[in-house]
């Protein structure tokens, strides 16, 4: 029996993010929450190997209680557990802090009923730290692979997995010991459309909540929520809007002007040369 | 190991969670029937486009304390009318008072993604059990061909019931899987509606619309010049923050003349009547939807053995008032009477849901269409006719401005139901302009 | 008097330097001057230092110091060969319990953002990731000045100034190329300092198999640093060919809008946008593309936009650095000529 967990946020959908002109605040309301997409793709991969090897998936979200709705798009998605861990006390939590709740959680739920393999998204489409995953494998100590595009192999009875895991220059094929942690990127698994049956079930599931009173963790009330985040935020704004470039028109000063004055521009900055250069020494280099 | 092998079954599936189908499934959720409310969107009204304003007179027949339930409306319909558009300039004949003072109001201004949404969390409260992000594609049928359920996009698809209530809007497809009707709406008799929604501080709709405060609202039909001087309807209704401006044209129409909607739509918004109203606004959404026009002409057969249609499914809209969430409603809740009944008999065949077309006859569905079906064969039979249109100009101004008091929806009947002509409103009204210019000069 | 050290990871793979592991040392050594008046008056000396692990990595050290480290702490061992999550930040969490760094940079690479969040876990201290902005300014509560580090957030809507007040080092990871190389000193005087490995391949926890290097063909314009992409404006297929030999000279792939996509002109995995892919290349063209929103979000982060247009008033040159108002098939060809001069003039 194989027995995954996930980790899944809920994130505001960052495509549909509106800035107040005036405050310069998000404007929240209207903004569509969704499951933080390289999740559904983590998800969508253990849930995988759960129908080819036999077993469960288990999810673990820490938020308020409306991230409910994104545990039961889970459920829907094929987990068959979601504990939410939640409570006032976690409220400004930065990553350090959320990857002491989550391993706390984890610490538990693999007590309860021991883990093989646990899944994290690659990053979180709000915060894009990808610190999490990394953080509560290290307190775990936990073998940690990020950026995991494809599961190879998952051994059982040997208890090793063979994973891919893509970089900016090639993708290493790695083995390592069970239980480990993954933090998977988009190409490990496509979300499936979820079977009636799945979603109908998901409509009336209740998640799990875990709190600090009611347990059944016990936390340190130093190490959660802002107390037990070190980053502290100085200051918000929005970018300054990057002020539209010089235009130069075609039809009024010909093609090749036009082009001249725009590459100008691009070597003003060096990046033109940058780019040749560097596809210079590339061209040499494939040259035998 | 996956719980698949449970077999979805209810007492009846609804199919559409919009006005139609939110108000049967909270009918019979409410009579205890098990109901599946199947929606396609991500939630209710996602998708879903009107004007516009609702008739709370249709609401409080299914939720009698609706106000008690803090609906998402806009704005009370406080004036109401047509503004003519020539040129440049408008004559606007618009209604304040009477009726219009009622509390609640007759009519609200509403968005239909947060209306659509509390209209079914009232069905939910009531214990509808709503099926989100699922398209029903086909029908289940027993041997005898009578129908046992619904077939949905998903693996694993099938959702059993004895009886179905389709409500699946204006692209009738399931309607005529049910072989109620064997073809789609003909281009000649849909209009293709398109609007705007633009975002304005309150203060500015105020001042612009000649409103007090964001308790009084604005929703007028606008005629004439709104489309590169082709016919056409528009509308305008005021939101608390927002402004929905759009205006709808006959499918064939926009075909005769290759016309790009978007274009005739920022055409109409360049208008020197229209665009100072929503100058300096920011868009927030752009969408286009179909009206059903043909009204009693097209109207499907409304039941089967094991299946009913209603709202726009059934063409149940009078274009003349931009109306339809009423007649979706009320035929929403009369259809759902109707499968009580048949759950209590235990009988599902078509003769037992022929009630609910006596029901519609009963009220005031099936007559208001069928009052317009007479005259427009009166039409067909006297082309002269349009050439009393300027007289009903004048009546037109003469009664309105004389009619304060006068319920409204029953003024407007009077005086356009005249103006419906075989090709459709849009076309009447068109010519109605044409000639208007002609004899007053506009 | 105390140490005050500004700590940079200097990232390698076969001994290949990440450049960012250069800007940083430029960064760190702006970041030191800006606490130099503080350490005068209370006597503690300030100091820039690279932190290396590899194998047979040492000539690599000698250029951290010609680009501006002071010291430089050196782990040369087998077991660093390649990188690996776990023995790389338990040794490094170790190095930086020693010498107790009060800043610690780390690029914003694929290694480095791997490895920047287990060193901060071990440590127990604040990390912001992503950064594109560093200062050392004042902040209530605190006597020295403290590390302000500015990053995007929500899909760069918004920027955030974050302060790790308390714990120490305090760690950013940061992304290349929004620093400028420092200048490198030839004469440039420093130490290393040979660092003892205590780890074993027990503690490793994992072992690389094989690397795989993926074939040309298969585009990945995520990590491209050139894109030529075109958009509806194009009317034809054809279009692609000429932007592909543009694309070409700059050793760049071809990028393009839904509507190409969805008219079966290109495939997808050349989309960019919302529904496609996010890109951050260099240089981003764009010829015959409008700029709606659901595009821009997948390009507005490119280093440098020229956008190509015959609509003046076309939405994408709101976020181009430079525009060309005109017909792309006649635009595209002369930017092909004149990049083709201007590599001869290169080589
Ligand atoms: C521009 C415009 C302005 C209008 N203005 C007004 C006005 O001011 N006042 C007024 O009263 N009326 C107005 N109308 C008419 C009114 O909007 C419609 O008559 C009314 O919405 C019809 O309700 P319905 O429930 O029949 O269909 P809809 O409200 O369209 O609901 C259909 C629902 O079914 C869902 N659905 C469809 N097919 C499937 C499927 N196969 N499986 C699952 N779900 C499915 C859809 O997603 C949708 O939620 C206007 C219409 C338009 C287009
Ligand atoms: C949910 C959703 C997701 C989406 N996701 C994406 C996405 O991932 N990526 C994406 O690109 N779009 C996406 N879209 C579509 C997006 O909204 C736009 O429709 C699309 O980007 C427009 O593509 P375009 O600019 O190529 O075409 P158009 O908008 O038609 O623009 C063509 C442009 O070419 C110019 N032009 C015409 N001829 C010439 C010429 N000879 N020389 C120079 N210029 C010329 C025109 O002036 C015009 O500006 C999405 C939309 C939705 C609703
Ligand atoms: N509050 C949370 N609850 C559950 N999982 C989380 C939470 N925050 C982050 N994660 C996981 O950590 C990954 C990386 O998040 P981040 O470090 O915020 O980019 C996400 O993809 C999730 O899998």
């Amino acid at each position: 029996m194989f027995h995954a967990l996930v980790a899944v946020k809920q994130v505001p959908d960052t495509t549909n993010i509106r800035i107040d002109p005036e405050t310069g605040n998000l404007v929240r309301e209207g903004v569509p929450a969704i499951m933080n997409p390289y999740d559904a793709h983590a998800l969508a991969e253990a849930v995988r190997w759960k129908r080819a090897l036999g077993g469960k998936v288990t999810i673990v979200s820490m938020g308020p209680a409306s991230f409910g709705q994104t545990i039961r798009e889970a459920i829907e998605l094929g987990a068959d557990r979601g504990v939410l861990v939640s409570d006032r006390k976690f409220a400004g939590a930065d990553t350090l802090a959320t990857s002491y709740v989550l391993a706390e959680t984890i610490r538990k739920i693999h007590e309860q009923d021991p883990i093989d393999l646990i899944f994290f998204g690659k990053q979180a489409i709000d915060g894009d730290t990808a610190q999490v995953g990394p953080g509560v494998a290290v307190r775990l100590d936990l073998p940690v692979i990020t950026y995991a595009v494809k599961i190879r192999e998952i051994d059982l009875e040997g208890r090793r997995v063979v994973v891919e895991r893509k970089t900016e220059r090639w993708i290493e094929v790695i083995e390592t010991p069970l239980p480990a942690l993954l933090t998977c990127d988009k190409e490990i698994a496509d979300i499936p459309f979820a079977p009636l049956p799945d979603l109908i079930r998901s409509l009336r599931y209740e998640p799990e909540m875990w709190t600090v009173e009611a347990g059944p963790v016990t936390f340190d009330p130093a190490q959660v929520g802002g107390k037990g985040s070190p980053t502290i935020v100085y200051k918000m704004g929005t970018p300054p809007l990057p002020e539209a470039g010089e235009k130069f028109n075609a039809r009024e000063i010909g093609a090749e002007a036009a082009v001249k004055a725009a590459l100008d521009k691009a070597s003003a900055t060096g990046i033109l040369a940058a780019v040749l250069a560097q596809n210079e020494a590339a061209e040499k280099e494939a040259r035998p | 190991m996956n719980h698949n092998d449970e077999k979805a079954s209810f007492d009846v599936v609804v199919v559409g969670a919009g006005l139609a189908g939110s108000a049967a499934a909270l009918i019979m959720a409410r009579a205890g029937l098990n109901v599946a409310l199947v929606e396609r969107g991500q939630k209710p009204g996602g998708k879903n486009y009107f004007g516009g304003a609702i008739y709370t007179h249709a609401i409080a027949e299914v939720l009698p304390d609706f106000m008690d339930r803090y609906p998402p409306f806009e704005r009370p319909v406080t004036e109401a009318g047509f503004w003519f558009l020539g040129e440049d300039g408008m004559v606007r004949a618009t209604v304040q008072g009477g009726k219009l003072k009622n509390s609640p109001a007759d009519a609200y201004t509403t968005l239909r993604a947060s209306f659509d949404l509390w209209w079914a969390e009232q069905a939910q409260k009531e214990g509808a059990f709503i099926i989100p992000k699922t398209t029903v594609v086909d029908f289940l049928r027993d041997e005898r061909g009578q129908v046992v359920g619904v077939m949905t996009d998903r693996p694993q698809g099938e959702i059993y019931a004895p009886v179905v209530i389709v409500c699946e809007g204006v692209n009738n497809l399931l309607t005529q899987k049910l072989g109620l009707i064997d073809h789609d709406l003909e281009p000649a008799h849909m209009a293709l509606a398109f609007k705007q929604l633009i975002s304005l501080p309150t203060e500015t709709i105020n001042a612009r619309f000649g409103l007090p405060n964001d308790q009084h609202g604005l929703a007028v039909s606008v005629l004439g010049d709104v489309s590169l001087g082709l016919p056409g309807m528009g509308f305008v209704y005021t939101n608390k923050t927002t402004v929905s401006v759009g205006l709808g044209v006959m499918l064939d129409t926009l075909a005769e003349y290759r016309l790009k909607p978007y274009e005739v739509l920022q055409r109409y918004l360049k208008h020197p009547a229209i665009a100072p109203l929503v100058q300096g606004g920011q868009l927030l959404e752009y969408g286009g939807h179909l009206i059903p026009e043909g009204g009693w002409r097209d109207m499907p057969k409304l039941y089967t053995d094991g299946a009913m249609v209603a709202g726009d499914a059934a063409t149940m809209v009078n274009a003349l008032h931009w109306e339809g969430t009423n007649m979706a409603i009320i035929a929403g809740k009369l259809a759902a009477e109707t499968a009580i009944e048949a759950h209590a008999k235990k009988d599902f065949s078509a003769r037992v849901l022929a009630r609910y077309e006596e029901r519609l006859k009963e009220g005031f569905i099936l007559r208001d269409m069928k009052q317009y079906r007479n005259f427009s064969k009166f039409l067909e039979t006297h082309p002269q006719f349009m050439g009393t249109y300027p007289a009903f100009l004048n009546d037109a101004l003469g009664n309105f401005f004389s009619a304060y008091g006068k319920p409204k929806k029953q003024l407007f009947s009077d005086i356009f139901s005249a103006l419906t002509s075989r090709r459709g409103l849009f076309k009447a009204a068109g010519d109605f302009i044409s000639m208007g210019r002609a004899v007053m000069g506009w | 008097m105390t140490a005050r050290r500004f700590w940079v990871f200097i990232e390698q793979e076969e001994g290949k330097v990440h450049p960012v592991s250069w800007e940083l040392l430029g960064v760190a050594r702006y970041l030191a001057s800006q606490v130099m008046d503080e350490a005068a008056a209370s006597g503690d000396e300030v100091s820039v230092e690279g932190v290396l692990l590899g194998h047979n990595v040492a000539p690599i050290a000698e250029e951290a110091i010609r680009y501006g480290a002071d010291r430089v702490y050196l782990f040369d061992d087998l077991m660093f060969e390649h990188y690996r999550t776990c023995p790389y930040y338990k040794t490094l969490a170790q190095v930086a319990k020693k010498y107790q760094p009060e800043v610690f940079l780390v690029g914003a690479t694929t290694l480095g953002r791997d490895l920047a969040g287990g060193i901060a876990t071990a440590l127990r201290t604040g990390l912001t990731a992503d950064c594109t902005q560093l200062e050392m300014g004042e902040a209530k509560g605190v006597a020295q000045k403290v590390l302000l580090a500015t990053r995007p957030a929500f899909g760069g809507n918004i920027l955030a100034t974050i302060m790790c007040r308390d714990s120490r080092p305090q760690m950013s990871s940061v992304r290349p190329r929004v620093f400028p190389m420092p200048p490198y000193n030839p004469e440039a005087q420093g130490e290393i300092i040979r660092e003892d490995v205590d780890m074993t391949e027990e503690g490793a926890m994992s072992c690389i198999l094989e690397f795989v290097h993926e074939k040309g063909e298969n585009v990945n314009i995520e990590y491209a640093d050139v894109i030529v992409a075109g958009g509806r404006g194009m009317g034809t297929p054809e279009g692609f060919r000429l932007l592909k030999e543009l694309a070409d000279l700059m050793g760049g792939v071809v990028g393009a809008s839904r509507p190409c996509i969805d008219a079966g002109w290109i495939s997808y995995a050349h989309q960019v946008g919302q529904s496609g892919k996010t890109v951050r290349p260099k240089l981003y063209i764009a010829a015959g593309i409008s700029g709606a929103l659901q595009h821009k979000v997948g390009m507005q982060n490119s280093d440098f936009i020229i956008a190509i247009n015959s609509d003046p008033e076309a939405p994408i040159f709101e976020v181009a650095d430079v525009g060309i108002v005109g017909d792309l098939y006649q635009v595209i060809p002369a930017m092909i000529e004149q990049i083709k001069a201007r590599k001869e003039a290169l080589a």
